[in-house]
């Protein structure tokens, strides 16, 4: 009984968690409007993360390279910056953002972007005297951080640099949902209708899922528009769901403007989205609609028949961004199953003194192991060890395999989800989420019972 | 008229060089287009780097083989379930990925003991793995950590254990083409001829550029065991490292992709004399001919007959309901290289299909060479294509279907027209005569696919007609 908090021991990584700092910070960049993101780097530091971000969404994102070839490693990669951007912008008309993206290489070698930015600047104020394009630096090596931070790091420099002024107030709140799913931005675009809020969504990722139309338009890009960012300064309050994404440029509105931010526990099942409608109720003075009591009971109703016959004393294990994993060990013990393994990431030093984990841990009264910097290697060890029983997998298909392999039923949830069809359309978030995300659980636990002959039967009657 | 600017580009003109429309009279003495070269900043070009062309391409194919990548954490996950490439013993190969997670501190001080302890972790933890790639990226490069060195410490200290360092980080030449040739030359120079196979036909041969896509190279497989002809290496496809390594005593190197492998077989020819033979293994008239060159250099052309018989009797046919159904379909293909001269001439004579766009990614001057010897007028041949200049071309040809990767296929279905996994396959495999009836059978039910009409159907037009009819 009772949780240990640990580091994974090896140094290196088998099967990792996450990827690197500039697919952040590029998740990130796709999601303003009329944007493209320009990655200073080899080609493969954006290829593969647009195929990745296809591979989730089943949708194509634009995001640009410098090309960095062998000659730009040796004599700086100046010239790429510049040519990249002009070309940019030459050639997309309705562009208005370009976040320049820094990857590990280029920062080894050492580019001076901001400086080449103010050169950027000049040439564009001659060339296009009538259209402001925003070029803003954003820092991320890929040997800091992971694509958590990095993602972090992009919403921080974008905020930064397009909301430079306080604006006259507009009575919106900033919502900062973090690293979530069009799903997850719907419903939370509901919430704030529902109470009558206007928002502004950092970053609005709805048309991630965008239709085919007759007349062939493509609407697959993000909705946060420049206007938007710049007003943030002017909010009545900030809302950051998730600590380690998007909550800093919280933080940093705070500071500078005096917009009060709130870093609210992160939606996952009942309580935290309980938590979430009274705080945008008391920063709004708006009520909690009838309509949302209602959603609320729809979803505890549904976790009810699952959770004291089904859930109860099955042991989950949980991989993937810290604050989703954090929420959904929360959500967990609302239905009675047991968060016995959360893996984090990154090396990132905070997750230990996390006070939602130091929490985890002052109720745990059953065995529970947080392992920080982990891989999934180990997940795999542990599924393997016939001493450590893993019932439930909650977490994103990179560990597909230690379902498959190990048997044990899975629920596929977070980033990258592409081994099953349309996740990104759902929410995790809010009471729909919790509701879906239990069935989820339920129905592969079920799919399970009768692939393996295990009491299938009891599900006859159900 | 033959080069082409096209309106996209007028800001980027050097582009013209790159984009080529083939008319009657012509040959490449007159038109040729620029590639391998640079591409342009900014473009939205489809290019990777060099160090996924040696890691993905190549090296992460072997299916006993740990897959090393010294650098930051991203470099290994980006190469990791992007591929389809499964093995006979359970796809290890793509279950895993394995990195020394590179961090700052190992920037400013060095990696390398970073480096030596996650090979020695790595084979601690999969104690039954013996062989392994060791992989540089942009970072570890830059720094010039001697992996190298590292290698050999360990191979010294644990003697069951061999390693082979591929040192062509993502920034090194323009595509990833580069990181094919490294690794080519790497491993002839280093590991060919450390190990003797065991030899049990007098036929012996090399399977070079074919890396098992969706079954590729265990359908074809099937061929060789029914020829009687050993095959000593797959490069790479189901292959292992010692296999690799015993390269030098096959009588024969049969080449299919000549653009990422075919600098091994020139090496083998060189320096064990052994004869390099290039074949096609997508489409019934090139398979035959493969086969029939094959046994010819054997000796063994009545078995080859035969083959080729017993696999017309049994596929034949099948092709033949799908080319009636395809014949004058427009195609158009956006991959790497040489599937475009691959393919242009047999979807052609097998299915009656016209190419009317190709695009490479990392082709060179030969693959373009022969790509538009063998394709036809009228048709856009393009290196290096870039996001807007698809859609150009795309309202200039209006392919019915387009061979092309995951993510433009899904930029194209906005467009209402249907991909086919040009790259990963929809469902392989499509060598050989059992494989092109599948890529037939893809490419039928992708352009017959009926949602296309549906997504064409406009609901407020009040009589319920295709879009495009009602515009007319």
């Amino acid at each position: 009984m009772g949780c240990e908090i640990t580091t994974k021991k090896r140094q290196g990584i088998i099967n990792p968690m996450y990827d690197c700092q500039p697919a952040g910070a590029q998740y990130a960049g796709i999601g303003i409007k009329d944007c493209i993101p320009l990655v200073h780097g080899g080609q493969g530091c954006s290829m593969f993360v647009r195929l990745l971000f296809a591979q989730h969404f089943k949708e194509n994102f634009d995001v640009a390279s410098t090309s960095l070839h062998e000659d730009s490693a040796v004599f700086g990669g100046h010239q790429r910056i510049i040519d990249g951007v002009l070309t940019l912008v030459r050639r997309y008309p309705e562009l208005r953002v370009i976040p320049v993206i820094t990857t590990c290489s280029t920062e080894v070698i050492g580019d001076d972007v901001e400086g080449n930015i103010t050169k950027i600047n000049e040439m564009l104020k001659e060339e296009f005297p009538n259209r402001k394009v925003h070029v803003v630096a954003v820092h991320t090596p890929s040997f800091k951080s992971s694509q958590v931070g990095g993602y972090s790091q992009c919403v921080e420099a974008v905020i930064k640099n397009l909301a430079t002024a306080k604006v006259k107030s507009n009575g919106k709140i900033n919502l900062f949902p973090g690293w979530v799913n069009p799903g997850d931005v719907v419903l939370l675009k509901h919430y704030l209708s529902e109470m009558g809020i206007d928002g502004t969504i950092l970053m609005d990722t709805e048309d991630f899922d965008s239709p085919m139309l007759p007349d062939k338009s493509i609407h697959t890009h993000g909705r946060t528009t420049v206007e938007e960012l710049a007003g943030t300064s002017g909010a009545i309050a900030s809302v950051a769901l998730a600590r380690y994404e998007g909550a800093s440029a919280a933080e940093y509105l705070e500071k500078e403007f005096e917009v009060p931010a709130h870093v609210v526990s992160t939606p996952y099942g009942i309580g935290n989205t309980d938590a979430l409608l009274r705080t945008l109720s008391e920063i709004t003075g708006k009520p909690i609609p009838e309509s949302l009591v209602k959603e609320r009971g729809l979803a505890v109703d549904a976790l009810q028949d699952l959770a004291h016959m089904f859930f109860a004393n099955k042991r989950v294990a949980i991989f993937g961004h810290p604050d989703m994993v954090i929420g959904m060990a929360e959500f967990c013990l609302e239905v009675e199953l047991e968060p016995a393994l959360l893996l984090l990431g990154d090396d990132n030093s905070k997750y230990k003194k996390d006070p939602r984990i130091l929490a985890l841990k002052a109720r745990a009264n059953w065995d529970m192991e947080v392992v920080c910097n982990a891989d999934l290697w180990e997940l795999e060890k542990r599924a393997k060890d016939p001493d450590y029983k893993i019932d439930v997998i909650l977490g994103h298909s990179k560990g597909r395999y230690v379902a498959i392999d190990n048997n044990i039923p899975m629920a596929r949830v977070g980033f990258p989800t592409f081994d099953r069809a349309g996740l990104y359309r759902h929410p995790t978030m809010g009471y729909r989420g919790a509701m879906l995300l239990g069935e989820a659980i339920a129905n592969a636990m079920f799919a399970h019972m009768e692939y393996t002959r295990d009491r299938e039967w009891i599900l006859n009657t159900w | 008229m033959p080069m082409v600017l096209l309106e996209c580009d007028k800001d980027i003109p050097e582009r013209e060089k790159h984009i080529y429309l083939k008319v009657d009279g012509e040959d490449t003495r007159d038109f040729l287009p620029v590639s391998n070269a640079q591409t342009i900043p900014g473009t939205l070009s489809e290019r990777g780097c060099a160090f996924c062309g040696a890691k993905l391409v190549i090296g992460g194919v072997l299916k006993d083989t740990i897959q090393m990548i010294h650098g930051p954490i991203g470099c290994a996950y980006d190469t990791w379930h992007t591929k389809r490439y499964p093995t006979d013993n359970g796809h290890f190969n793509m279950k895993y990925v394995w990195s020394t997670d590179m961090k700052e501190s190992h920037i400013v001080f060095g990696g390398e003991k970073r480096l030596e302890k996650s090979i020695n972790e790595a084979f601690d933890e999969m104690p039954e793995i013996k062989r392994m790639f060791v992989y540089t990226t942009c970072p570890t490069a830059l720094i010039g950590d001697d992996i190298k060195a590292v290698a050999k410490k360990i191979m010294q200290e644990r003697p069951d254990v061999d390693i082979f360092t591929v040192e062509c980080p993502g920034f090194a030449g323009v595509s990833q083409s580069k990181g094919h040739h490294v690794l080519n030359i790497g491993w002839i120079n280093e590991k060919v001829g450390t190990l003797e196979p065991t030899i049990t036909s007098e036929y012996t041969m090399n399977f070079i550029g074919d890396f098992n896509i969706q079954g590729d190279t265990q359908l074809l497989n099937q061929y060789w065991d029914k020829l009687g002809i050993q095959v000593i290496a797959h490069f790479t496809g189901n292959g292992t490292y010692d296999d690799l390594r015993c390269m030098h005593r096959a009588q024969l190197n049969v080449v299919n992709c000549a653009r990422s492998s075919g600098y091994i077989a020139n090496e083998l020819k060189k320096q064990y004399g052994i004869p390099r033979l290039d074949i096609d293994s997508w489409g019934f008239s090139y398979m035959e001919e493969a086969i029939r060159k094959i046994c010819a250099f054997f000796g063994i052309e009545d078995r080859g007959e035969k083959l080729i018989a017993e696999e017309n009797a049994k596929w034949k046919g099948k092709l033949d309901w799908y080319k009636e159904r395809l014949k004058g379909s427009k195609m158009a293909i956006w991959t790497g290289g040489p599937r475009l001269w691959h393919w242009t001439k047999s979807v052609e004579d097998d299915l009656g299909v016209q190419v009317v766009a190709m695009s490479s990614k990392f082709g060179h001057q030969e693959d373009f060479e022969k790509v538009i010897a063998r394709g036809q007028a009228g048709t856009y041949y393009i290196d290096d294509g870039n996001e807007l200049e698809f859609f150009e071309i795309i309202d200039r040809v209006r392919p019915d279907v387009i061979f092309t990767g995951p993510r433009v296929g899904e930029l194209v279905k906005k467009l209402h027209i249907p991909y086919v996994n040009g790259h990963g396959y929809h469902n392989g495999p499509y060598m050989g005569f059992e494989g092109f009836v599948n890529l037939a059978r893809d490419m039928y039910n992708a352009v017959h696919n009926p949602l296309l009409k549906l997504a064409a159907t406009d609901i407020r037009v009040k009589e319920v007609v295709a879009y495009s009819e009602a515009a007319e």
